[in-house]
């Protein structure tokens, strides 16, 4: 089990390190874009799904935790929660970046940069709201509850605000007509940095519930 | 289970008229809050092509700020007097929810019938469509009200629930804002109401699922 953890912490920083060369040295420029800016796209994308991919997470274990109430469900949500805020701010580091290169301005109010912005509004209040509750059990509880009632506006804010105002960012990978209006190379580096990523976002949540359950063992011994 | 809800409401009812606290805070930020608008841009500082957004923008801002500073006393009232408990054993948690969200709709109708007229008035704000605005009004209400309420109950278990409020309230509730002030900024602009009809949808599908998922977590939050 050990050796087949070792092996994979190993061949996900290799994937990672070929992601990052094939980024810059393999995938064309793309066209429409100044300069080498449409690079950011293999960055900023897969963090932008892991910030997503951790609400789903935070979601299912919010979900598991107000049906077993086992503290471990509570300490899941949490890692995802965690992880989500980390990869939402690397997300809108990068969109910002782009967003200076191509339109001039670091931010300008775009329905997806109000997507990603209310995520990290949300990700904060999740934690303000875990602070505000001393008894375990109960900010367990309360911070489920919030989860699940901040997941459900969610498709509001992704899929209804967007279509109310105009907005300069480039369509998504999957675009509104259905297909994918990227040169090979690039969705194929795009594709390995998506797999690379959710790797990466997996062994970082996969430590940080070991850890909770090191915390929680160590919590139980000392109150039995 | 509808008479206990009209009885939780009557309670609440009985309880502000007696003491009118939620009443004149939400009253009175309102009012201050307008005064202050309408001092400092009034109804000419806007360019003409502005108006629109800019007009509906500012009167569910004044609305929406107005709103939290007071529907989070349904909940958190009960924690500071100590009746919760008395509460739990004499109403179901449905019943509960139900009457608290009914006072809390009855408290933002009675803000809306006193703020709207005025703030039209002091801003010289003409709307086209009154039957859509009262729609946009209406509905929003009850989609405010439902995020409020159920926030306001997970807030009520929690320290320091006056501040945490708005943090848990404003990302939760920001989509249900921006497709408010799109409802009334079509509703001033078109006397038909078929131009508020796919900004209703939004907020009749909103509200939908808010009170699904209230009804859901209530019984999680309100016995923990």
């Amino acid at each position: 089990m050990t050796d087949k953890r070792w092996l994979l912490k190993w061949l996900l920083g290799v994937w990672l390190a070929v992601v990052v060369l094939g980024a810059f040295f393999y995938a064309p420029t793309a066209r429409g874009f100044k300069g080498e800016s449409a690079r950011i796209v293999f960055f900023h994308v897969p963090q932008a799904w892991v910030a997503v991919l951790a609400f789903c997470v935070n979601l299912i274990a919010s979900l598991r935790f107000l049906r077993t109430r086992d503290p471990i469900d509570d300490a899941r949500a949490a890692s995802a929660a965690g992880l989500g805020l980390l990869f939402s701010v690397l997300a809108t580091v990068t969109g910002s970046l782009f967003a200076k290169v191509m339109w001039g301005s670091f931010w300008n109010w775009d329905p997806r940069e109000v997507s990603i912005a209310i995520l990290l509004l949300i990700y904060a209040a999740y934690f303000a709201l875990r602070q505000a509750v001393p008894d375990e059990e109960r900010r367990g509880s309360l911070s489920a509850a919030y989860a699940v009632l901040a997941f459900v506006t969610m498709p509001f804010l992704v899929f209804v605000v967007p279509r109310i105002y105009w907005s300069l960012h480039p369509d998504t990978l999957l675009n509104a007509r259905g297909s994918i209006d990227m040169e090979s190379r690039m969705v194929q580096v795009l594709v390995a940095s998506l797999v690379g990523f959710t790797g990466l976002f997996s062994w970082l949540y996969t430590l940080s519930v070991r850890l909770a359950r090191i915390r929680l063992r160590r919590q139980q011994g000392v109150e039995g | 289970m509808l008479s206990e809800a009209m009885a939780v409401l009557g309670k609440e009812l009985t309880g502000e008229l007696r003491s009118r606290v939620a009443l004149n805070a939400i009253g009175l930020f309102a009012l201050t809050t307008l005064t202050a608008v309408a001092y400092q841009i009034g109804p000419y500082r806007i360019a003409a092509e502005d108006r629109p957004h800019l007009l509906a923008a500012l009167l569910w801002i004044i609305l929406f700020f107005a709103a939290t500073s007071g529907l989070a006393r349904v909940f958190v009232k009960e924690e500071d007097a100590h009746t919760a408990k008395t509460l739990r054993l004499a109403a179901r948690p449905e019943a509960v929810l139900l009457g608290k969200l009914l006072f809390n709709l009855l408290l933002l109708v009675a803000l809306e019938v006193f703020i709207v007229p005025l703030y039209c008035v002091l801003m010289a704000y003409e709307v086209k469509g009154v039957a859509g605005l009262v729609l946009v009004l209406a509905l929003g209400s009850l989609a405010l009200a439902a995020v409020a309420t159920i926030v306001a109950a997970i807030i009520s278990r929690a320290s320091g629930s006056g501040t945490l409020f708005a943090v848990l309230t404003v990302p939760l509730a920001l989509p249900l804002l921006v497709i408010l002030i799109q409802g009334t900024r079509a509703a001033a602009e078109s006397p038909d109401v078929a131009a508020v009809w796919p900004a209703l949808r939004a907020i009749v599908s909103l509200a939908g699922v808010t009170l699904i998922a209230s009804a859901y977590l209530f019984p999680v939050v309100w016995h923990d």
